[in-house]
Parts: structure tokens; C-alpha cells; sequence
């Protein structure tokens, strides 16, 4: 039993229990540090919210025995890709089998509420010490140097000689620190809305064409879903439920002057997707910020005594809907950099800069450099959620009921729904550009 | 020295609960579970007295083993002491066997160290019944004040209590001798926001486990199902209430109105001669 006046002391502070902080505090403890989680939510994952799907490469990479390990897990995704949406009709290209058909399957729908209060609890069978209820409002300074942060709570210091900043989207604390001089930016910054709608299993799977509860979805919806503004909608299978969404930068909507769930509403609404969802019953509401600027809008990642990693950071790939998997490896390799600090007892920010170079080497700063103009290249290229989907559902709807018509005139048609949308070089010029921002080539 | 017990349950989050259509049961699957939030009033009730008159307070609860996180809950809010008393053999009880079993710990406890408040919350948001914390009063032959909104005065030395209660149309200030019982609304006491040392010392705290084994004995026959002359024969959903007859004056007059209005109440069987009037 602990006396209540002890000073509270550990050897590494993570702040927040999300995806990241888990990741952080079990390396840490795995290297024998004395790590203490603090949570501001009732319990981890309360306050936390996605579309989404998980990655299995990253979460075996912490717990090689992961799936032995039961994690609640809604279903496996085999099948993914795009669903493009015009005003009143949908094309999808999907893929299922085959590249995708891994053993184990490369991505897991889950929902976070019940995800992370099962990951920080996997971190704390392993010797970390979770604080919920409570929020970090500063750091502790001695001498200039961070040695622990302030809570909210009376008698609130905690002690740590380095602290590992896993805050999320809304990072008021890496903005103290100065490693980033600006709050989140309404352009880089998109408002995801989503309902978590219940339907039995089988309804699930007759609609979506699934063979049984095993099989999942996970789709990107480009097109009518946003409005021509930039951003995406998603849909989930859970086991007994789908996850809808649409996400929007923050400007966008402002400037358009639509609210989210209005958006949300339309998209529910769609002649292709209401009779998803029919005779469901809305289980959930929720909304959560995304750090889509990625690079752009990516704080300093350390300094002296302190690491910042997931959303804090910025670490969201828009294009491919990842983020929680950096949020995972980026925490990794703090955990391991505050080991390795303490075994040269220099917490300096030249010691932690450890930190970054060894993310230099995974695919999270990789990836994040190479989409480095992704969401400048989105809202300058509003056609993408516009022209293009209605474009491809002109086409392929032509092309599938051109009977009777010399098919001369049917190409005709078909290059004119696009040119009457968008001048042809343009359209050249686009794919281009695409080519150059996202792929990189 | 001050001695406070307090009786708490962890319930499920009924804010979060759903009813089967078809066996209009609660879905309790996945549903997140709470200390009921009006015994956690009343605890913090017990803990602010506690911090007044200096003493302690004692938790206790019968249920699963998950329900310590409700038990660190109320450490968190400053009690100091919790029992966890679950076994086997406990489950299934109703309000009957579950007063039994808990005035059994009590006057254990008391036999310890005497107490001189028995805390409840008014009911459990599951239940809604009230029946386990007067049962329990009257298995130890206490005075039970229910529905408390306000504690006035505890005198240990004179032993008597002074509480306010709440009732439909009025609240009543009631004097009682002590060792007394008491029911809790939410406005006996704000929920405290615990200091960090104190949290932290929660949620390392280990209750106490009190099971059939020991360290007390119980009745065998007054446990769990067995114990239970409570029977649920159905359950269901009520129907909606409909709205009332409007008899309009606009239609009959004031007269007429009151005329037919009176009418129909006399209609009733057995009214005229309950109101002591002849239709």
C-alpha cells in the first residue's frame, strides 16, 4: 500500500492512452522502466473515435502473440477499395482474395471505445500504471528542463525525467512546449461525423454480399459523399453494426457553410446507400478532429525530456486512411529512445533525437514526406471529389447501355461527359499531378 | 470518532441499456458498468461528515469481483475501507436475501468498531426498487430516514442525527437517535474530485473479499436463490400512458363541464359511496 503523501515519481510519463501511449508505455516497461499512463477519459479509448479499421502489422509488431490474445476485434477486412458516387448511382472498385488474402488479414474493423481500453490494459499486465480521470495541463520545468507534468488534480505533480506526449489531435501541450507555433489548422485539419448503426449479421452480410461474419468491409467513398468538398466517406462492417462517415477539412466546411451532420444525413440518405442501413437502429453519434496535414502541420518531434508522437504529431496518412499504425510505431520507438535514454541517463534533446531517426527509417516519416502535399494537392483539386466519380459513372453506364447506338458515337458521348466537366489537357494534367504528389513519381 | 458505513452496488450503465424486442430482457452485453450514481452521493456524504467529526468510513458491496472498481471509486472519494462480499453462493438474490446478507457484515463491523451511520442511496438505477436499504434497517432495527437530501447535525455525543428528507409535497427535518440508517437523493453531497495522491492510492487499493467461507458465517438457507421468496413470473415493457379525456368548456359551459366531469367520476364503481355522495 502506498502512503498517500509519496511524491509521485516514475521513469517515463506518457500522456494519454490511445494507441500510441499503449505502444509507448509496455516498450518502456519491457525495458524495465517504472512508466506511469495518465488518461483523461473515464478509461482508455473513451475519448477516442475512428472510422476505422487497425492494422495487423503494427499491432503484432508490439505483441507478437497478439491475436492469441483475443482482442476485441469486429471483423477481418476482405474486401476493400472504392465505392464512387454520383448524385443517384455508384461504382464500385474493389478488391477481395487474392493480394488480399493474408493470413492474418492486414486490417481488423474495431471500435476504439472497446480497442484501447483493451490495448492500455495489455500495457498494464506488463507493469505500467495507469492514471485515469485525469488531464496533464502543463509540464513541470527545473532549471528549464522538463521533469514532469501537472495534472488538473490538487497535488498533481507527477516526476518523470522524460515524458512522452501522446495527446491526440488537439495538442495543447506540444503547442506549450513551442514545438509547433500554431494551433491545428482548419485546412489541414478535417471534422470526421460518423453513426454506428446496428443491424444483425446477416443483414450485414446478404447487403454487402459477405459469405459470412468473418469476411468485413473496409471502403472509401469518394465524390457525392462530400459535397465537391475535400474529403472522404467511409463504411465499416462491424460484427453486428456498419460504420458510416464522411470527413471534411474544417475550412471547407466553414466556407461552404454546411454542418457536418447535415453532410452526414445527405450521404445516409443516398439512393446507393439508405437501403444499406434500412431498418437499423442508431447506436452511436460521434465526431472526431483528424490531423490530415500530415508533414505539413507536423510538430518538432522532440526535445529536451520529451517525445510527441501520434495525432499529436500529425501522424495521419489521408490518402490511405492510416494513422493509427504510425500513432503504434511511432510510440514504439519512444518507448525505446526513453530506454535507451535511461540507460545513458541523458535525457538531452540530442539523445532523443534517437527518436526520429529511427522513425527516418520506418514508413512513418517516409510515408509522410512522400504525401507531403496531399491535402494542398486535394483542395486545389477539387475535381477529384466531384468530376472524376460522376465521370466514372457516366462512362461506365454508357458503356453498359450503348445497345443499338454505332459505338463511334457511344466514345463520343463518353469523352464528352468528361470534356463538358473538365478540358481534356486539364483532365491529362490532373492525372499528372496526382500521379507526381501521391505516388511520388 | 466518527463511524460512517456505506452500502454501494455497481450497476450497469442504464443510460446505455437497451430491452430486447422479443424477450424483453436487458441487453447486457458490452454494457459498461457504474457505481450507482446515488450511492455515490452517498458516500461522498459519508466522507465530507467524516472530514467534519474526523473517523472513518467503511464501504461495502455485495456483487462479482468487478465490482472493486466501483469499491476504488469510493477509496478515490476518500472512504477508507472496502469489502467486496461475493461468493457463488450470494447470486440471485433478491432484496430479502441481499438485506440479510449485508445486515450480517454490518453487525460484524459494528461489533469491531461501532457504527453510527448507515449510508444507501435511494434506490439502484437497475432495480429501482429501494427495498435493500430499509430492509436492512429493519433487520438491525434502526431508524431509516429515506429520500435524505440533507444531513443538519451529527451529535455523537448526545447520539442523534438531524436530516432533512425529501417527500412529495414537502421536505421533513427529522431527528434520529444514532446508530441510524439513511437513504441518499443526489443533493446530499457533490461528487469530489479526488486529489491525485488520493486517486492514486485507490487504484492500488485491495478491498477486503468476505465470502461464505468467512470471515463471518450466514444462514445458508437465507442466501442467494435459495434465500429469494421473490418470484419474477414476466417481464415486459409498459404500454404507453395515453393521454387524458379533455372535457372542453368552450363546448359545454363551465357548468357543464364540471357537470359531466363529475359525472363521470361518480360513474366510477364504488365512488359515490367512498366520496359519501349520492349520484
Amino acid at each position: 500500500m502506498v502512503n498517500k503523501n509519496e511524491k509521485l515519481v516514475f521513469d517515463v510519463i506518457v500522456v494519454g492512452a490511445g494507441l500510441a501511449g499503449s505502444a509507448a508505455a509496455v516498450t518502456a516497461a519491457r525495458g524495465g522502466l517504472n512508466v506511469v499512463m495518465v488518461e483523461r477519459g473515464v478509461a482508455p479509448g473513451s475519448k477516442n473515435y475512428f472510422g476505422g479499421a487497425l492494422y495487423t502489422h503494427s499491432l503484432l509488431d508490439i505483441y507478437p502473440d497478439f491475436f492469441d490474445r483475443k482482442p476485441p476485434l469486429e471483423r477481418p477486412v476482405t474486401e476493400t477499395g472504392f465505392w464512387f458516387l454520383s448524385k443517384d448511382g455508384m461504382v464500385r472498385m474493389t478488391v477481395q482474395g487474392g493480394k488480399i488474402n493474408n493470413n492474418p488479414i492486414d486490417a481488423y474493423v474495431a471500435q476504439r471505445a472497446k480497442f484501447d481500453a483493451w490495448w492500455a490494459e495489455q500495457a498494464r499486465k506488463e507493469g505500467v500504471f495507469l492514471i485515469p480521470k485525469t488531464v496533464v495541463v502543463d509540464f513541470i520545468r527545473e532549471n528549464g528542463k522538463v521533469v514532469g507534468v501537472m495534472t488538473d488534480r490538487a497535488q498533481g505533480e507527477i516526476y518523470a525525467p522524460v515524458v512522452i506526449v501522446c495527446e491526440g489531435v488537439n495538442n495543447l501541450l506540444t503547442q506549450k512546449l513551442g514545438l509547433i507555433k500554431h494551433d491545428f489548422k482548419g485546412n489541414a485539419t478535417a471534422l470526421a461525423v460518423k453513426q454506428l448503426i446496428s443491424l444483425p449479421a446477416e443483414t450485414i452480410n446478404t447487403r454487402l454480399g459477405l459469405r459470412s461474419s468473418d469476411e468485413g468491409l473496409a471502403i472509401s467513398v469518394v465524390g457525392d459523399v462530400s459535397m465537391g468538398l475535400p474529403g472522404l466517406g467511409f463504411l465499416y462492417t462491424g460484427k453486428d453494426s456498419l460504420s458510416l462517415g464522411v470527413g471534411v477539412t474544417l475550412d471547407a466546411l466553414s466556407a461552404a457553410q454546411i454542418k457536418p451532420y447535415e453532410l452526414l444525413q445527405r450521404y445516409l440518405n443516398h439512393p446507393m446507400i439508405a437501403p444499406l442501413i434500412a431498418g437499423g437502429q442508431l447506436m452511436e453519434y460521434g465526431a472526431h478532429l483528424i490531423p490530415e496535414g500530415g508533414w505539413s502541420t507536423m510538430p518538432q518531434l522532440y526535445t529536451d525530456g520529451v517525445m510527441v508522437a501520434g495525432d499529436a504529431a500529425s501522424m495521419v496518412n489521408a490518402m490511405h486512411w492510416e494513422g493509427t499504425n504510425m500513432a503504434i510505431t511511432a510510440g514504439k520507438a519512444a518507448g525505446e529512445t526513453a530506454v535507451e535514454a535511461h540507460k545513458k541517463g541523458d535525457f538531452s534533446a540530442n539523445t532523443l533525437s534517437a527518436y526520429r531517426k529511427r522513425l527516418e527509417n520506418t514508413f512513418v516519416l517516409k510515408d509522410l514526406h512522400q504525401y507531403r502535399n496531399m491535402s494542398r494537392f486535394l483542395h486545389n483539386h477539387p475535381e477529384f471529389m466531384d468530376v472524376y466519380p460522376n465521370f466514372l459513372n457516366d462512362a461506365l453506364g454508357m458503356f453498359f447501355t450503348g445497345f443499338g447506338k454505332p459505338k463511334k458515337q457511344l466514345y463520343s458521348d463518353i469523352l464528352k461527359s468528361l470534356t463538358s466537366r473538365r478540358p481534356l489537357l486539364k483532365a491529362v494534367g490532373d492525372m499528372v499531378a496526382f500521379g507526381r504528389t501521391v505516388m511520388g513519381i | 470518532m466518527f463511524h460512517a458505513l456505506v452500502s454501494i452496488k455497481q450497476v450497469p450503465d442504464t443510460t446505455n441499456i437497451r430491452i430486447d424486442p422479443e424477450t424483453n430482457n436487458l441487453i447486457r452485453q458490452g454494457v459498461p458498468t457504474i457505481l450507482n450514481p446515488y450511492d455515490a452521493h452517498a458516500v461522498a456524504a459519508a466522507v465530507e461528515w467524516k472530514r467534519k467529526l474526523g473517523g472513518q468510513v467503511t464501504v461495502i458491496t455485495m456483487g462479482p469481483a468487478s465490482a472493486v472498481t466501483s469499491l476504488r471509486e469510493c477509496i478515490e472519494m476518500g472512504a477508507d475501507r472496502a469489502i467486496l462480499i461475493s461468493d457463488r453462493k450470494f447470486a440471485g438474490a433478491d432484496t430479502w436475501a441481499t438485506s440479510y446478507v449485508l445486515s450480517e457484515v454490518i453487525k460484524a463491523i459494528h461489533a469491531e468498531q461501532p457504527i453510527d451511520l448507515v449510508f444507501f442511496g435511494k434506490q439502484a438505477i437497475d432495480g429501482d426498487t429501494a427495498q435493500v436499504g430499509p430492509g436492512v434497517a429493519v433487520r438491525l432495527d434502526l431508524p431509516i430516514i429515506t429520500y435524505a437530501v440533507k444531513i443538519h447535525e451529527v451529535d455523537l455525543q448526545n447520539r442523534k442525527v438531524v436530516i432533512e428528507r425529501k417527500t412529495e409535497s414537502r421536505n421533513e427535518v427529522i431527528r434520529a437517535s444514532l446508530p441510524a440508517a439513511l437513504t441518499c437523493e443526489k443533493e446530499i453531497a457533490e461528487i469530489p474530485y479526488a486529489s491525485l495522491p488520493d486517486l492514486v492510492y485507490s487504484l492500488r487499493y485491495e478491498p477486503e473479499l468476505w465470502t461464505t467461507e468467512g470471515p463471518i458465517s450466514f444462514d445458508p438457507t437465507q442466501l442467494g436463490l435459495r434465500g429469494s421468496p421473490t418470484t419474477v413470473f414476466k417481464t415486459g415493457t409498459p404500454e404507453k400512458h395515453k393521454g387524458g379525456e379533455v372535457i372542453k368548456t368552450a363546448e359545454l359551459g363551465v357548468e357543464g363541464a364540471v357537470r359531466t366531469a363529475l359525472d363521470k367520476i361518480l360513474a366510477v364503481e364504488g365512488m359515490a359511496s367512498l366520496l359519501g355522495v349520492s349520484k
